[in-house]
Formats: C-alpha cells, sequence, structure tokens
C-alpha cells in the first residue's frame, strides 16, 4: 500500500534521458513548464504533448508508469477542472444555472488547465522517474551554487535534501513493519470512523518518530566523526560535465518553445 | 494446532522492476508443542516466511492452512488467528509507543476487545512471565527501561495475547550476552510450558540447545528439514550455505578428521563428553 507512489520515485534503468546532466535535465523541466504555460490555444499542446511522449520513449521508462504519477492528483485535477468551467466569464452561453453560466470559453479554458497540470505532473515524474535522487540534488545544488555569493545555503540545503530523500524509502520500510507488527497485536488500521483511524495512527506514529529522531541523531554522529563541517572547501567524487546528447536535448527544447509561442501566436 | 504451508511463494513488488521472489515453494507443517528453529543465510527468505504464519502477508502462490483452514480464505477469522499465533519482531522494542509499560502491554489485549480487569490480569502475567515485577515496572515509561528490558515489555505484549503458537524473529539479537542467555531461557520456559515455538536465529549453538526440528532456508526454499542431529551430519553443506555449526559439533568432526573413532553428528557437550569417556575407558581396557 505504501508502495504504490510514482511522484518521486526513479525507475532504474538505463537510457539516453537517464545519462543526461541533471542540471539540464533541471533546466529542461524549468523551459517545459514554461512551454505548457505559454501554450496559448488547443493547438500548441500538441508539440508539447508529442515531446513528452518522445522523452518518455527514448527513457525506456513506459508511459504507463508517467500516466501513474497522475492519480494521487485525480482530485485536484477533477475540482480544478469543474470549478473552471462554473466560474470563468466567457460570452458563448451554453448552459445558464441562474448562480452561475456555463460558457464555451470556459469549458475550453477549464480543459486547458487540466491538461496543463496534466503535462507539468508528466515533465517533472519524467525527471524524477531517470535521475537518481542524489544525482537530482547534486544538480540543483549546482545549479544554485552561484547564489552562495548571497550567502544563500545551497550545499546545506541540498545536503538536507539528500539525507530527506535518502531516508524516505528507510523510514516507508519501518513504517511498514511496525504497522506489521502492531497488526499482529490486533491493531485495525482500517476500519472506523475518520477519529477512530487517526487514534489508530498512535502506535504507528509514535515508534516512527522515535526511530527517525534515534536515526538522526546517529546520522548526526556519524557525519562529524568523519569531520563533516558543511560545504566549504569540499570537493566531489563525481564531478558533472555537459556533454553533446545534453546541448541537443536543450535544442530539442527551444525548438519546442518555439514552436508552441509561434502556434499560440498566429493560429 | 497444525500449521502447514502449501506451496507457498512470496513475490515482492510483482510485475515492476524492483520484483523479486523471496520464497518460493516452500512445503513444510508444524505440530502442536514443536520448538521449530528456522535457519537461513540473510535473505533466505526467513522472515518473509515467518509473516506468511499469521496472515501478515498473503502468499501470491499456494496456501497456508492453520488446523486445515485457508487463512486466506474469505471470511476467515483473521483477528483470532492473530491472538493464537503471535509474532515478535526483529528488535521488537522499535514497537513500543505508550505511555506505561502498563498499557503498552495491555494493547494486544485491549484490541481483542477484553475486559479491563481480565487485561490488567493478562499484563501482570505477562510481565512476570518475562521477568519484570508488575508492581515495579507498570507505572514506567517504556522509553526509560533499558535494551534488554525493553525486549522484554515487548515480547509480553505478544504473551498477553496468550498465544498458541510464538513466531519469534531473532530474539536475542543484540543483547549483551545475559540479556541474552535470559531471553533464551524464558523462550525455553514458555516451550515447556506448551507453547509451540517457531524461531528465526543465527545462531547454530542455540538451535542446538533449544530446538526440536530445524528447517534450513536456502535462497527462498527449504533445503533441509529435520531435527538438528539430522540436520548437523551435513557439516560441509551448511558451510557451503555460510552457514555454520555448533562449536562442539566442529570440535567432533575435527577429531575424528584426526583420527578417533567418534560417532558422526554429536552436536551437546555432554554427548561428546560421554562418547569421548567410551573412548577413553575402552582404552584403558585395550592396555590392560
Amino acid at each position: 500500500m505504501l508502495s504504490d507512489m510514482t511522484l518521486g520515485q526513479y525507475y532504474p534503468v538505463k537510457s539516453t534521458v537517464h545519462s543526461l546532466d541533471p542540471r539540464m535535465k533541471i533546466i529542461l523541466l524549468i523551459l517545459a513548464i514554461v512551454a505548457v504555460f505559454t501554450a496559448g490555444n488547443s493547438l500548441a499542446f500538441l508539440p508539447v504533448a508529442a515531446y513528452i511522449v518522445l522523452a518518455s520513449r527514448l527513457s525506456n521508462v513506459p508511459f504507463k508508469m508517467l500516466l501513474k504519477g497522475i492519480r494521487p492528483l485525480r482530485f485536484i485535477l477533477i475540482f480544478t477542472v469543474v470549478l473552471n468551467i462554473f466560474f470563468l466569464p466567457g460570452e458563448t452561453v451554453w448552459l445558464d444555472l441562474g448562480f452561475a453560466k456555463i460558457t464555451k470559453e470556459a469549458v475550453i479554458t477549464a480543459i486547458h488547465y487540466g491538461i496543463r497540470l496534466i503535462l507539468l505532473v508528466m515533465f517533472s515524474s519524467l525527471l524524477t522517474l531517470t535521475t537518481a535522487p542524489v544525482t537530482l540534488t547534486d544538480g540543483l545544488e549546482r545549479l544554485l551554487s552561484p547564489l552562495a555569493k548571497i550567502r544563500f545555503p545551497a550545499h546545506e540545503m541540498a545536503m538536507m535534501m539528500t539525507i530527506a530523500l535518502r531516508f524516505i524509502p528507510t523510514l516507508l520500510e519501518e513504517a511498514d513493519k511496525i504497522m506489521k507488527a502492531q497488526s499482529a497485536r490486533g491493531a485495525d488500521f482500517e476500519s472506523g470512523n475518520l477519529l477512530a483511524r487517526a487514534k489508530a495512527m498512535v502506535p504507528l506514529l509514535v515508534p516512527l518518530f522515535v526511530s527517525a529522531f534515534r536515526r538522526a541523531g546517529d546520522l548526526a554522529m556519524a557525519m562529524e566523526a568523519r569531520c563533516y563541517h558543511g560545504g566549504k572547501g569540499r570537493t566531489r567524487l563525481h564531478v558533472l560535465k555537459m556533454k553533446k546528447n545534453d546541448y541537443i536535448a536543450l535544442l530539442s527544447m527551444a525548438v519546442l518553445l518555439a514552436s508552441v509561442i509561434l502556434i499560440s501566436r498566429f493560429l | 494446532m497444525q500449521i502447514e504451508f502449501q506451496s507457498v511463494t512470496h513475490t515482492y513488488q510483482s510485475g515492476s522492476p524492483f520484483q523479486a521472489t523471496a520464497i518460493r515453494n516452500v512445503h513444510f507443517s508444524v505440530q502442536s508443542g514443536e520448538f521449530l528453529a528456522l535457519i537461513g543465510h540473510t535473505g533466505s527468505g526467513k522472515s518473509t516466511l515467518a509473516q506468511h504464519i499469521n496472515g501478515l502477508l498473503k502468499p501470491t502462490e499456494g496456501q497456508v492452512l492453520i488446523d486445515g483452514q485457508d487463512i486466506h480464505a474469505p471470511g476467515y477469522d483473521k483477528k483470532t488467528l492473530r491472538q493464537k499465533v503471535g509474532l515478535v519482531f526483529q528488535y521488537p522494542e522499535h514497537q513500543l509507543f505508550e505511555e506505561t509499560v502498563e498499557k503498552d502491554v495491555g494493547f494486544g489485549p485491549k484490541n481483542l476487545g477484553l475486559g479491563e480487569e481480565e487485561i490488567a490480569n493478562r499484563v501482570q502475567e505477562a510481565l512476570e512471565k518475562v521477568g519484570l515485577p508488575y508492581n515495579e515496572f507498570k507505572e514506567k515509561s517504556p522509553f526509560e527501561l533499558s535494551g534488554g528490558q525493553m525486549r522484554r515489555v515487548a515480547m509480553a505484549g505478544v504473551l498477553a495475547m496468550r498465544p498458541e503458537v510464538l513466531v519469534l524473529d531473532e530474539p536475542a539479537a543484540g543483547l549483551d550476552p545475559m540479556s541474552r542467555e535470559d531471553m533464551l531461557q524464558l523462550i525455553k520456559g514458555l516451550h515447556q510450558s506448551g507453547t509451540t515455538i517457531i524461531m528465526i536465529s543465527h545462531s547454530m549453538d542455540d538451535v542446538a540447545r533449544f530446538a526440536t526440528r530445524a528447517l534450513v532456508m536456502k535462497k527462498g526454499t527449504v533445503a533441509m528439514d529435520g531435527t538438528p542431529a539430522e540436520i548437523f551430519l551435513h557439516a560441509d553443506e551448511l558451510e557451503d550455505m555460510g552457514l555454520d555449526v555448533p562449536v562442539i559439533c566442529k570440535l567432533n568432526n575435527t577429531l575424528r578428521q584426526l583420527g578417533l573413532p567418534l560417532p558422526e553428528g554429536i552436536y551437546e557437550e555432554d554427548a561428546l563428553f560421554s562418547a569421548l569417556m567410551n573412548l577413553w575407558k575402552g582404552g584403558e581396557k585395550d592396555a590392560q
């Protein structure tokens, strides 16, 4: 039950997309987000959709995995679309309910919002599915490092993220084990109303917090014992380097962005 | 109470790239009153196997039968199953959560829907069983106890459900020698008072001392099944699997290799001692 999350999960296969520089992938994601929001008419979404399909083919990640990332967000998605259908202004009235009007323009814009959300989730899922968390935070740290000049703690933030990500599977495993141990003592996590269920979480959460604090303490001690003192003067084992493929990917994204802008402007 | 595994296979995260088969086609049964040791190298599927006994994991293929009934059949009473089969996980002290020892041990009985008086009785009984005086410990926070005491409180939490079968996943792991011995003596006592014990262990010496039967797991399958005496006859195979044999067993084998006419498969101190005594006496007679 706890292993059913795609968003933020790494899919360990080899591919062109996997081997791209994490910094480039983050930049590509930002550009893709720009493209998704620049798309001004239905036609403009076509190249974006084609791009994500192509990228997922190149990444050897099954398209199904990308779609699975949308599932947890389905309520937000439906909520956004429905709400916008009712409350966006428009001229061509399709249905007048008195308190709200459904117009052609509102329906189209609402559907655009929905498509945007889906594309956003798919692009970000593609990034996390093809980039190991540690590599990802490494890339993020490098991208943010110029900000160190204005005292932005890029290294500390990346280290915190790395540690947090590193411990997600550990804590999930721990939670699973404690859940099983309490179930073995007859605990019931699944039935009852909201209050009963919240109360049933106590035997799970208390041990989980206790162990999280213990682990944090141990880790801090172990890091200090190995002379960790922050990012200053620290060299790295894997130095990131942009390669030919990275620039090709950037070029492809530029083409996408240009075509989206052109289609939105002139069609 | 009879436990029966029929061709049980379990695959984790089936159908994903993380798919892993932990146990494959496992077939065995356990009768009331046995002390079964589950032995195997890390990753051989012992823990997965143990979690099938009280239905925490569902076999991907095959069936687990308790007294002839499939525990995953619709309508099977899982709550009674969890009461009858107590499961003590590895490092059970990590599951403690209540403010007082009494409340924590009472968690299981409370989930069974028992009355307050009955719960108090069971908590007292369980705490005394694990050697923690009820009056001294009931008001203490489980988090202020020593490691060995915490382990015993967690154990009491399972015993308070009065299980007929107790499954223990390395109950002595990480304890100091004295707490370790106390824990093993406690388990031995439970076995003597009629509880069926299934214990996962890495220590062959413990298996030799306590188990009436041992099941050796290798890469998810049952490699050997028999009494400790039968198992330890295959010392070479065990060592190939990365497992140890009891010290006495090793000594016996070395002495045999040196040419002493000792019987095969001795693994108990007393047995080796009397065998050596026999040899010595025999030797004296020959000399006369």
